[in-house]
């Protein structure tokens, strides 16, 4: 699965700088994942983790670096509906579902870059297998499911665009513990069918038991990368996010 | 009784009209962030360009002065949004309203140039004959604008909830972000949406100049502050709300007409939706943070 160095990775990030006006939130980050791979970027609140992932979407602009898919395409000259299209799907922080819409149109709307209805239809019906409890509830609006059931219609709405690179923001955040251990494992099975994820999180403990990489982000600059049983080992992981005892 | 449904009836056509300009104005305003002043102007070039076109194809009757205005105030709009909304986009919300507000202007006194400050006869697309249904009695002309705007309203519905393209106007609603990184290309869909509004407003103004019998080159301005108030009171939440609210306005004017004063109509109404907007801030249905 790692990359042998003739394949050139999925995605690739050099150099990359993003301010938000004057004020600079991501310095100089680079790092790259290859298909198939499940890579983690640790960091505290505000080290700069989402600005990296919207940067990558085409939602942010930066000040410096590039965004290689495949090795030669350039994101930072697409447009976001266009680098959706490239197969680059979103789970949103904090979910960010369409509160209004039914369970079902957020699904649909997950597929909206298949212009194919059957297909799309077959992708939801595959969901709703594989999640009976939104099966259920897909007449009902999103915004009035629980937190773990709106996490589970985000990753849905994911994966029924079919993408080769899964972008997770905090999936875990603000959930239940049982719930946590939930995400993380389907995290796991979804990497397992060959979808490439890079994941932000700040639960270094769970993230680090399921990445094959990690890199630790503080304040906008990776200062650790490895394989994240190496990365786990590490005296600054330990500290800021193991408690000393993982 | 007889005259309170009388006055329920009148209300429900002035309201669906209220309704089709407030709906436009919703679209706009929730979709591509911006407080469209021209849009009631928009209304008034396809009252004009629905007359033109009576007046041009005489026998092509109200169906083709309809798609007169249709085009007209499509194209218009489009222009618009192309040549002012669109390059202010991402701007404060202040400094679009400006932008359309010099639109409206540049509109009400264009056409004021071309056909005089004063209104002008509309030609008789429908006869002036009464119908009575049960104890309530309206125009043909009456019947037919409030048939019209409820279909344009149904048809709106319909766009948003049942179609590709209208799930994505009601994604970029609430969360423009994510829609785009779903692949929804937010520029092409806000054009949608404006041309949708426009030629919507497009084919009442024809029914509208019918119904009355005359075009002004500032008929905009009666609806347009209304249209607003609704948009405001309803909140953006649910594009139906705002329809609904309008027809609320509409039967609310006819009855204070009707029971108290002609003269208080304006009046009570706007405190009436200004008490409400005290009491619910967001509006009745709710808005989205913008
Ligand atoms: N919209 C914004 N405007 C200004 N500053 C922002 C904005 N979003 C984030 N920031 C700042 O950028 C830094 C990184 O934020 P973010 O990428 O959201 O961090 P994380 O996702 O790791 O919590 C923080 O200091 C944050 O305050
Ligand atoms: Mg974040």
């Amino acid at each position: 699965m790692r990359g042998n160095g003739l394949a050139p990775p999925l995605l690739a990030i050099e150099g990359l700088a993003v301010s938000y006006g004057a004020v600079p939130a991501v310095e100089g980050v680079s790092l790259e994942i290859h298909p198939g791979e499940l890579r983690v970027i640790l960091g505290a609140n505000g080290a700069g983790k989402t600005t990296i992932i919207k940067t990558v979407l085409g939602l942010l602009r930066p000040r410096r670096g590039r965004i290689l898919l495949d090795g030669t395409q350039d994101l930072l000259r697409c447009r976001p509906h266009q680098i959706h299209r490239m197969g680059i799907a979103w789970v949103p922080e904090g979910r960010q579902l369409w509160s209004t819409l039914t369970v079902l149109d957020n699904l649909r709307l997950g597929g909206f870059r298949e212009r194919d209805e059957t297909v799309v239809a077959r992708r939801i019906d595959e969901m709703f297998q594989r999640f009976p409890r939104l099966g259920e509830r897909r007449n009902q609006i999103s915004g009035s499911l629980s937190g773990g059931e709106q996490q589970m219609v985000a990753i849905a709405r994911a994966l029924v665009s079919g993408p080769r690179l899964l972008l997770m923001d905090e999936p875990s955040l603000g959930l239940a513990p049982l719930v946590v251990r939930d995400v993380f494992a389907l995290v796991k099975e979804i990497n397992a069918m060959g979808i490439a994820i890079l994941m932000v999180e700040q639960n270094a403990r769970q993230a680090l038991k399921v990445a094959d990489w990690a890199y630790l982000l503080e304040t906008g600059r990776i200062v650790e990368s490895g394989p994240a049983a190496e990365v786990a080992g590490k005296e600054s992981v330990q500290a800021v996010f193991l408690g000393g005892h993982a | 009784m007889d005259l309170f449904l009388q006055q329920i009836a009148n209300g429900l056509i002035i309201g669906s009209t209220y309704a089709v300009v407030a709906l436009g104005f919703a679209l706009a305003f929730s979709v591509l962030r911006v407080i469209h002043f021209a849009h009631p102007d928009v209304f008034m070039v396809g009252m004009f360009a629905g007359l033109v076109t009576a007046e041009t194809f005489p026998f092509g009757g109200l169906a083709l002065a309809m798609l007169g205005g249709l085009i007209g105030a499509g194209v218009l709009g489009y222009a618009i949004e192309r040549t002012v909304i669109e390059p202010l986009r991402g701007r404060d919300v202040l400094t679009t309203l400006i932008a359309t507000l010099g639109v409206a202007i540049m509109l009400q006194n264009g056409m004021a140039l071309i056909v005089g400050p004063d209104p002008v006869p509309y030609p008789p697309l429908l006869p002036r004959r009464f119908l009575d249904i049960g104890p309530v009695s309206v125009t043909v002309r009456q019947a037919a604008n409030l048939g019209i705007c409820l279909l344009l309203l149904a048809f709106v519905s319909i766009y948003v909830r049942g179609t590709r393209i209208g799930r994505a106007t009601r994604a970029i609603a609430e969360r423009p972000d994510v829609a785009a990184a779903f692949g929804v290309d937010v520029a092409r869909v806000c054009q949608a949406t404006i041309v949708v509004a426009s030629a919507m407003a497009g084919i009442a103004a024809v029914s509208v100049g019918t119904l009355y019998g005359s075009a002004s080159a500032f008929v905009g301005l009666l609806y347009g502050l209304k249209a607003f108030t609704c948009m405001l009171v309803a909140g953006n939440r649910y594009f139906e709300g705002v329809a609904a609210v309008a027809i609320f306005l509409g039967v609310l004017e006819a009855l204070v007409t009707g029971y108290v004063s002609s003269s208080l109509r304006d009046a009570v109404a706007f405190l009436v939706l200004i008490g409400v907007l005290y009491f619910r801030p967001n509006g009745l249905f709710g808005s989205y943070q913008t």
